[in-house]
């Protein structure tokens, strides 16, 4: 199940690495020369739109993650990462619901977004409020995260259940931050709370990358050997009906993670 | 209410409020981290308990408030608050 490092260093592998660490480059620099192109046209269309908040976050969210799924495939092609969305997007249940996830590499939420075809993200308020991408992240519909003041985490409540109302998925790393190699930080509980005040479905996904890539301890620039795949397995759908209160959901959910990452979750390689 | 009992009722509304059941009032420590590594609270019951404090001693805790995680990192933290806001609604109204 780990895949580790090769040792071998005939001329193949040396020249294999040496050509997907060129890829990683050129990844790089494409996405740097045409990510202003996508934020323009995002601004465009989000001002066009500015009328229905609602509708124009759907809209906005079909575009981005059309814009995820081609990144993915030039991920996939290119031979940086492989991960196929369609794979996880037939698991998926339709319409709104509350996705959690562990958060093991950078590219998380452009995965989890292709796979749903668009959701609503928390994003922390020190990127949320940067002047450049605010009124973009705004009109995707993505919410304002609490940061450190913790009665903020009523208004993030709030605006969930809203974003859950115009139709739209919304996911949560219940963690708060990239999860540790192997294993889980603990829990907070606003994902649980907005699922059962919308009355909506709580989804988990568990997202493993093989071998570690993109996660805290391997940047982007040392792509290991072999293709890491990142894959998503749906780990449990819970009816609304069910839920009792959101702390004995998020225990429920914390046992069902570490029972999963003590399982399948592959410790980091030392590529 | 002296401090010690305001640090006592205090205990006892995280206790009530967060239906902790097995944490008795007089087991929280009054200068030890309510959230984390202490009692392990989240900002969920963070606001549970600013609308019990508002029910409880008539003291708002408002949002976007910088202090915030200050006000709230202890029942010593938390009496200093709920005093010093008393205080600035008493001054006030005279």
């Amino acid at each position: 199940m780990v895949a580790t490092c090769s040792t071998r260093s005939n001329p193949l592998d040396l020249a294999f690495r040496l050509g997907r660490l060129v890829a990683v480059l050129v990844t790089v620099v494409a996405y740097l020369l045409l990510a202003p192109f996508g934020q323009i046209t995002l601004a465009l269309l989000s001002w066009l739109w500015r009328k229905d908040p609602a509708r124009r976050a759907r809209r906005l969210q079909t575009f981005t993650s059309r814009a995820y799924r081609f990144m993915h495939w030039w991920l996939s092609l290119s031979r940086i990462i492989a991960f196929d969305w369609r794979r996880t997007a037939a698991n998926l249940p339709p319409g709104p619901c509350v996705v959690i996830a562990n958060h093991p590499t950078l590219v998380d939420v452009t995965a989890i977004t292709a796979a749903l075809g668009g959701a609503i993200s928390i994003v922390k308020p020190g990127v949320y409020n940067r002047a450049m991408i605010k009124p973009l992240l705004a009109g995707l519909g993505h919410v304002e995260g609490p940061g450190a003041d913790p009665i903020r985490a009523g208004k993030v409540v709030d605006d969930i259940v809203e974003r859950l109302s115009w139709g739209l998925p919304v996911v949560i790393f219940p963690e708060g931050t990239r999860s540790p190699p192997g294993g889980i930080e603990p829990f907070g509980r606003v994902a649980f709370e907005a699922a059962l005040r919308a009355q909506v479905p709580l989804v988990s996904l568990g997202l493993r990358c093989d071998p570690v890539y993109l996660s805290k301890d391997v940047p982007p620039l040392r792509p290991p050997h072999p293709m890491p795949q990142l894959t998503i397995e749906l780990l449990s759908v819970e009816d609304p009906e069910d839920a009792d209160s959101s702390r004995t959901q998020r225990a429920r959910a914390e046992e069902r993670y570490r029972t999963w990452t003590s399982e399948v979750a592959a410790p980091p390689s030392n590529s | 209410m002296s401090e010690e009992q305001l640090a006592a009722r205090i205990k006892e509304i995280i206790v009530e409020t967060l239906a902790l059941e097995d944490v008795a009032p007089t087991s929280i420590e009054t200068d030890a981290p309510l959230f984390g590594e202490g009692l392990g609270l989240d900002s969920i019951d963070a606001l549970e308990l600013a609308l019990a404090f508002h029910k409880e001693f008539g003291v708002r805790t408002q949002e976007n408030d910088e202090n915030n995680r200050e006000y709230y990192r202890s029942v010593a933290s938390l009496v200093k608050f709920i005093t010093d806001k008393q205080a600035e609604a008493a001054s006030s109204e005279s």
